[in-house]
């Protein structure tokens, strides 16, 4: 051992920070906080005000409230969305369950290209694929006029609520699917095991061991899509409209749109309305969490897999599985991709003798081409901004001493519950008020964009979170026995660690936010259209081939960024899959 | 003057009690140690001087600097502290090189790009590992990621440091040998230490003072020797090291030795004791094995005084030295002695002097 004089060496003490880590901590904590919460205050505010916020004078009253309680087209709505959500929620939450067992506990054929698959239908663009559905299914869509005219079949009315559910539970069916599969990795299989060698065949295993030991993560995943399901507006509004089916999103989104006067107040009004039962949603959510949360440390370590055998079901269970996929994705992404190079899509002539490239050439003409230009740019510039802010706040929530840190959590996951469309109504009263600043937001993009990146906020969260726990605190407490302050310990230690995590959340609120369109529909204006807002509005004016060609682009775009991320599309998505399984 | 001052040290998690008035003084250049078994509240101690852990109640001094005092909400934030820790899981930083993680705390305190390579050099080669200054942690061994915690936890001269059971992850090989090296770099430097362990011997052969805690609550500090031969409760005679508990009535006191009567075998024990009792007194004596006699039966030695005869019931070979379990009239001892002993009846020999009065 070399000696050498300790004592020679004084060097200096650390220095006290200039700016204390407390400042900054405070300023994030503001800022998450301010931006989350922040825009619900006006839309309370014109909610209880007898006249919209942009006219002077005012009292304030409980007629809006008195007005929408009264009307009873509103309480039909509830009724249409809690049938919806209902029927989602059932079919979303089996299906992802069976499909969650199918794919880790059985020898189930193809299951390791199904685990990946499965979860297309979650990452690939709402609006698109809702298109493409209608497109092939819908009234007067391709499929159902081909088995109804040519094959005399009639098919499922998609334009009812049970259709609808349908195509919501289709795409939401991911959501179960990852909550189950993560709780069935971290539950030992050797229960499963101890069933089996106890003498129970795998039917009784799985209804008396596997089921029970799922049965946390299905009431999470069931509460969460049902939660969804009740913010959706794409579906009512592009498949109920016509039928004069409302659901709570679309009669409030018609109430601003369609009504001869505009009623503000009472929007809003039915806005809080739905903000409330999203809150109590979540709520209870957590509760369950929590429960789940004892359930898995009883449970313990994930042991090795042993597969129960399907043997002669092995191959029809893999096709059922495979069909879910035409349907749910596959067929509408066909459908969009055949309809946008062609002039009209009818069974009645083959398409091939209808090709035209007019809808592409389309796109770079007019508001479709600034859309595209427009989404790209927000979408960029806002994955960097939330990314960057939801690391440091995730540090923040979990790696400081910061006294009001432990509302951070539920603060950043409170946007998933809340629907799109309210986000966007506050966001637009909010401009409304901030004079100078909010007027510039509002009359650019980047209005646009810090909805959009407050929506899409708890994805970023969800992936850095687990990651984040995995690093052990000791790291960063050795940074600061070594004289770094908060901060630069964050920046040199524990960021870089958390490097990959802060990737994927960057892909995965790329995608999130040029996927997104209901928060921007109370914001659009000419000039400032992103991709989704322009789907929606050019298809109920009738243009179907550009905006399917605008939609293809947007599922190439994000299949493409996807890919980049491929390396981490696993890591990204088992994130989205503790979206639905795992909270702070 | 002392250079670490612990006073009243209390936290409380919840309902539980981790820390009741813990207080101690360690002086200047010594090496002091927390022993007591997992979850009794030694990390807690530790990381509350080191300033990651809030007390609820009590004071913390370094060098007659006040670092917590909680009756007056002083906290000194923990990086400025300057005290160099090695955490149980090392905690070196997985993204940085040997040469990197040593470097960060000099860079921190701002020093020259040339200054922080030699410093960083000098310390590595007093860690023994100059030659893997670019490695990264993931291609060095356990031991030799824990002296490049060392190492960083010494580059910046601390005045203090604090080691969180530095060895549990080695294994016992290897702990052997980095316990005398850094018992060794210790004396060396100088430095002020506070070691936290459960391992009764690592404490005993390291330390110059042992604190031994339960629950949150000291229950006796002295040296190894202390410790060991003085125990203090049943507690710190049980837990230092393997003990026989005798216990019976004081039949009555002969200047400092009581004279103790336990069950039918065992009449008219002497033990030494500091301070009397009243007659007919329970009491508990703590002798270790090693410190019993025995001899065959006929043996002529140690006739008459605290010799008392047992049946050996089992012998085991432990390589230096042999382990005799008796039974003395239905009173169980364990001894320990490097003489073979072939006869089944044995005399047992309880020197006065070796009997600690724990209770
Ligand atoms: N952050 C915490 N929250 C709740 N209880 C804790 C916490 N840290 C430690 N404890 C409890 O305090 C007691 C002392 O813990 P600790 O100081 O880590 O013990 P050890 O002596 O093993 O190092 C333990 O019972 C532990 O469960
Ligand atoms: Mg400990």
């Amino acid at each position: 051992m070399a000696s050498v004089a300790h004592d020679t060496l004084v060097l200096p003490r650390p220095r006290r920070q200039l700016l204390p880590a407390g400042v900054l901590q405070a300023a994030v904590w503001l800022l998450v906080v301010g931006l989350i919460v922040g825009p619900f205050v006006p839309m309370l505010y014109a909610s209880v005000r007898d006249r919209p916020l942009y006219e002077a004078g005012g009292v304030l009253t409980l007629d809006a409230y008195r007005q929408l309680f009264s009307d009873g087209a509103f309480w039909r709505a509830w009724v249409n969305t809690i049938e919806y959500a209902s029927l989602t929620t059932a079919v979303a939450v089996a299906g992802g369950a069976a499909a969650a067992i199918l794919v880790s506990r059985t020898d189930l054929a193809l299951r390791r290209a199904f685990g990946r698959l499965i979860l297309l239908p979650i990452l690939l663009p709402p609006l698109g694929l809702v298109l493409g559905w209608i497109v092939v299914w819908g009234p007067g869509g391709y499929l159902t006029n081909l088995f109804s005219q040519r094959l005399h079949i009639g098919t499922l009315a998609i334009d009812t609520v049970p259709g609808m559910s349908l195509i919501e539970a289709s795409r939401l069916l991911p959501v179960a699917y990852m909550t189950c599969e993560a709780a069935l990795a971290r539950a030992d299989s050797s229960l499963e095991d101890a069933a089996r060698s106890a003498g129970a065949s795998p039917a009784r295993v799985l209804r008396s061991v596997t089921i029970p030991m799922l049965r946390p993560a299905l009431l999470n995943s069931a509460t969460l899509i049902f939660t969804l399901a009740v913010a959706s507006l794409g579906i009512p509004l592009l498949l109920g409209t016509a039928r004069n089916i409302k659901f709570v999103s679309s009669y409030l989104y018609l109430q601003w749109t369609n009504a001869a006067q505009p009623d503000p107040a009472t929007v809003s009004a039915g806005a809080m309305m739905l903000l409330l039962v999203a809150t109590l949603l979540l709520l209870l959510r957590n509760r369950l969490l929590g429960a789940e949360a004892r359930y898995v440390s009883i449970a313990g370590r994930a042991g090795r897999n042993a597969m129960l055998p399907l043997r002669a079901l092995r191959w029809p269970l893999a096709a059922l599985i495979a069909l879910y996929l035409v349907f749910s994705t596959l067929i509408p992404v066909l459908g969009l991709a055949v309809m946008s190079v062609v002039v009209v899509l009818t069974p009645l002539v083959a398409p091939w003798h209808l090709l035209t490239w007019a809808n592409w050439h389309q796109l770079a003409t007019g508001e479709f081409h600034r859309a595209i230009v427009n989404s790209l740019e927000i979408s960029l510039v806002g994955a960097v901004l939330a990314t960057a802010l939801v690391a440091i706040a995730t540090l923040v929530a979990h790696r400081s001493r910061f006294p009001l840190r432990k509302a951070l959590p539920f603060v950043m996951l409170y946007p998933r519950a809340t629907p799109g469309l309210i986000v966007g109504i506050g966001f637009f009263w909010t401009y409304l008020l901030t004079w100078g600043v909010g007027s510039w937001l509002r009359g650019s993009i980047w209005g646009i964009m810090l909805a959009f990146c407050v929506r899409n906020l708890p994805f970023a969260y969800v992936v850095m979170y687990p990651t984040l726990a995995r690093i052990g605190e000791e790291l960063d407490r050795a940074g600061r026995a070594a004289g770094a302050g908060w901060w630069r310990t964050s920046r040199s230690i524990v960021l870089p660690l958390l490097r990959p995590a802060i990737f994927s959340a960057f892909i995965l609120m790329f995608v999130e936010i040029l996927c997104d369109y209901d928060p921007a529909l109370f914001l659009v204006k000419p000039g400032n259209e992103v991709i989704g807002t322009t789907m929606l509005s050019q298809f109920i004016q009738g243009t179907v081939g550009p905006v399917a060609a605008l939609a293809m682009v947007q599922v190439g775009v994000t299949v493409v960024v996807l890919g980049l991320g491929a390396r981490l599309f696993k890591y990204g998505s088992s994130s989205i899959g503790v979206t639905g399984g795992h909270d702070a | 003057m002392p250079e670490i001052d612990v006073a009243l040290l209390g936290k409380t998690f919840g309902e539980q009690r981790a820390l009741d008035d813990v207080s101690f003084t360690v002086g200047d250049g010594e090496l002091f140690t927390l022993l007591g078994p997992s979850g009794c509240g030694k990390s807690t101690t530790l990381m509350s001087i080191a300033g990651f852990q809030t007390p609820d109640e009590g004071r913390i001094a370094v060098g007659g600097e006040q670092f917590f005092d909680a009756s007056r909400r002083l906290n000194v934030a923990a990086e400025r502290r300057n005290l160099g820790i090695v955490f149980q899981s090392y905690a070196v930083w997985p993204h940085m090189t040997v040469f990197d993680n040593l470097a960060f705390p000099l860079k921190v305190r701002k020093l020259s790009r040339k200054d922080v390579g030699t410093r960083v050099r000098e310390v590595l080669e007093l860690v023994d590992l100059a030659p893997y200054e670019q490695r990264y942690p993931h291609q060095l061994s356990g031991g030799q990621q824990q002296r490049v915690a060392l190492g960083r936890a010494l580059v910046y001269s601390p005045s203090v440091l604090l080691l969180d059971e530095p060895f549990s992850n080695l294994d016992a090989k290897l702990r052997e040998r980095a316990r005398s090296w850094v018992k060794d770099l210790q004396h060396t430097l100088g430095l002020t230490t506070i070691f936290v362990t459960h391992d009764q011997d690592e404490a005993l052969s390291m330390s110059d003072r042992v604190l031994v805690m339960n629950g949150g609550v000291v229950q006796q500090v002295g040296t190894p020797e202390d410790v060991y031969r003085r125990p203090v409760n049943r507690f710190v005679a049980e837990f230092v090291g393997r003990v026989n508990l005798i216990t019976g009535m004081v039949a009555r006191y002969e200047n400092s030795t009581a004279i103790v009567d336990a069950g039918e075998a065992v009449r008219g024990l002497r033990v030494h004791v500091e301070h009397t009792l009243l007659p007919h007194a329970s009491l508990t004596v703590a002798v270790r094995p090693e410190s019993l006699v025995v001899e065959p039966a006929n043996a002529a030695t140690y006739n008459g005084t605290n010799t008392i005869s047992a049946r050996v019931t089992s012998i085991a070979f432990l390589g230096d030295h042999y382990q005799y379990e008796l039974d003395a009239g239905g009173l169980a001892l364990t001894a320990q002695s490097p003489k073979q002993v072939d006869s089944a009846d044995v005399k047992v020999h309880i020197p006065p002097d070796a009997c600690a009065v724990v209770e």
